[in-house]
């Protein structure tokens, strides 16, 4: 009977023990190529999302105010605050350290493409946002950050 | 023994619990920004290569199809191989073009795509069908314009690669087969012609990009070296703008919105079409076309990724007049050579209207 329960405690530790979860990497700050932003993205209930934290540019150079969604194709979204503006929505894990099924928007020219993250390694992403089909796209690096200790 | 059971299960539900609310961040807190400004690398540094776009240009196109057409003008040309002066030549065969168009499909699709390089396939085909009227009893080549019409498919490449977050290179190679040829007759790849590009460019601003580079082109008729400058800049305010690849094409830009522009200047379209019926083994006839396209272009997102365009221009004739190529080989005469011409023709300036349908780029 001991045995039992020292195999049963075991099994009970492996099965609800906090698994070491690759869908999560994804979470954090990341910084585009260019630079000129950082996102930030977190999960949401099994769907992951990102928001722009960072603008090196927060100002419109032409109003000198902070920067609107101003090329968003829908008239509502024109004033909305690019500063946390969610940029990438509804990723899935899709496992072999892939996220799918998602969206990317870039504020530069108000379109929304289809995107699919890849995990090159733990600090750098491949983000490639497409159209239609993968070969209609343009992959971008991603690398992570994190706030300065 | 029994509570042993319950206190070991519970404990290791406890602990999944916890594990499970770790990763728990659907909580919308409102968040202090300030403190994104102040980060530093886990691993690599973001490295900034130039992108090949600046913001605000006309969308880039992987694929078109337009129809491309051409109102009345009259068409004139000497005999073939009469090697007349320029100053002397008199027309031999003479018609009335009522209608000069056609299709036109353009593909670019892109084969790498990152923003360390960007390397694209492309193919082009477009067809010039000739109406023609009061063809002279004598008429040789505008016999065969009517009969036939002239078409050109090519294959090309470009390469875009960003040495760096401000400077650049763009080669372009392409190849294309021009002539009177048909599917059921079509032409030997070995009267194809051959132009290229090479530009090294700077891109200060996310507004501005410029190059210069040389080319070796068909845009005058003949083969011809040039040199070549891009200059594509957008104002501030986004409205404004260039797109510019002297001499190919220059155009003004100005943007109702994201989903519509409007484009004023020109392009010069040119290539060497082979003539068989004047052709054999030992020579090739090419007409050594090239347009001056003064236009407006009007584009307007349709839906999604797909646009359509409506050109209103006028065509004028920079050349129509034709060599005989011994061997098929070609020769440069640039602006200055004296290598008389085998045939001189004219062509009066004609409307020209041209509609398309595209998928755009990301």
């Amino acid at each position: 009977m001991k045995k039992f329960f020292y195999f049963f405690t075991a099994f009970c530790l492996f099965a609800f023990a906090p698994q070491s979860n690759e869908a999560d990497k994804l979470i954090g700050v990341w910084e585009p190529s260019h630079g000129k932003a950082r996102v930030k993205i977190d999960k949401i209930a099994d769907k992951f999302y990102g928001k722009i934290v960072w603008l090196r540019e927060p100002n419109d150079p032409a109003s000198g105010l902070p920067k609107l969604d101003k090329n968003n194709p829908d008239e509502s979204m024109k004033k909305v605050p690019l500063k946390g503006y969610r940029i990438l929505k509804d990723f899935v894990y899709s496992g072999n350290k892939e996220w799918t099924e998602g969206t990317i928007y870039d504020p530069e020219n108000g379109s929304t493409y289809s995107c699919v993250i890849k995990l090159k390694d733990d600090n750098t992403l491949d983000i490639r946002g497409y159209v239609g089909i993968k070969t209609f796209g343009r992959t971008d690096i991603w690398k992570r950050v994190q706030l300065k200790k | 023994m029994k509570h042993y059971f319950i206190l070991a299960f519970s404990a290791c539900f406890f602990l999944h619990t916890q594990a499970q609310d770790s990763t728990k961040t659907s909580k919308e807190e409102e968040e202090d920004y300030s403190q994104y400004g102040d980060v530093e690398y886990v691993g690599s540094e973001t490295k900034t290569y130039a992108n090949a776009k600046i913001n605000g240009l006309a969308p880039q196109r992987f694929a078109s199809i337009s129809w491309d057409a051409q109102g009345a003008h009259t068409l004139k040309f000497s005999d073939i191989g009469s090697y007349a002066p320029e100053s002397t030549w008199t027309a031999s065969e003479e018609g009335k073009v009522n209608y000069l168009g056609g299709l036109r499909l353009y593909a670019n699709i892109p084969v790498v795509s990152s923003n360390k390089l960007l390397w694209q396939l492309g193919f082009n085909y477009a067809a010039s069908n000739y109406q023609i009227t009061g063809i002279s009893p004598s008429s040789k080549i505008i016999s065969v314009l009517d009969e036939k019409g002239l078409k050109t498919t090519g294959l090309f490449s470009t390469l875009y690669k960003p040495l760096d977050a401000k400077q650049f290179i763009l080669v372009q190679a392409q190849a294309d087969v021009s002539g009177d040829y048909s599917l059921s007759n079509p032409q030997s790849l070995r009267y194809s012609r051959y132009s290229a590009a090479a530009l090294w460019g700077k891109r200060p601003h996310d507004r501005f990009q410029w190059g210069v580079g040389l080319s070796q082109t068909y845009r005058a008729g003949a083969l011809n070296y040039i040199p070549v400058i891009l200059y594509n800049k957008t104002s501030k305010s986004g409205k404004w703008g260039t797109e510019i690849l002297f001499p190919a094409r220059a155009h003004a830009r100005y943007r109702f919105s994201t989903n519509s522009l409007l484009l004023v200047g020109y392009e010069l379209e040119g290539n060497s079409y082979r003539l068989e019926d004047f052709s054999n083994s030992a020579n090739s006839f090419e007409l050594r076309r090239s347009e001056l396209r003064p236009r407006l272009e009007f584009q307007k997102k349709l839906t999604g990724f797909f646009w359509v365009s409506a050109q209103a221009g006028v065509r004028l004739n920079y050349s129509f007049d034709g060599d005989n190529l011994p061997n098929g080989k070609d020769f440069f005469r640039g602006f200055t050579g004296q290598q008389p011409f085998a045939a001189f023709s004219s062509m009066t300036p004609a409307p020209y209207l041209n509609f398309g349908i595209h998928f755009v780029s990301p």
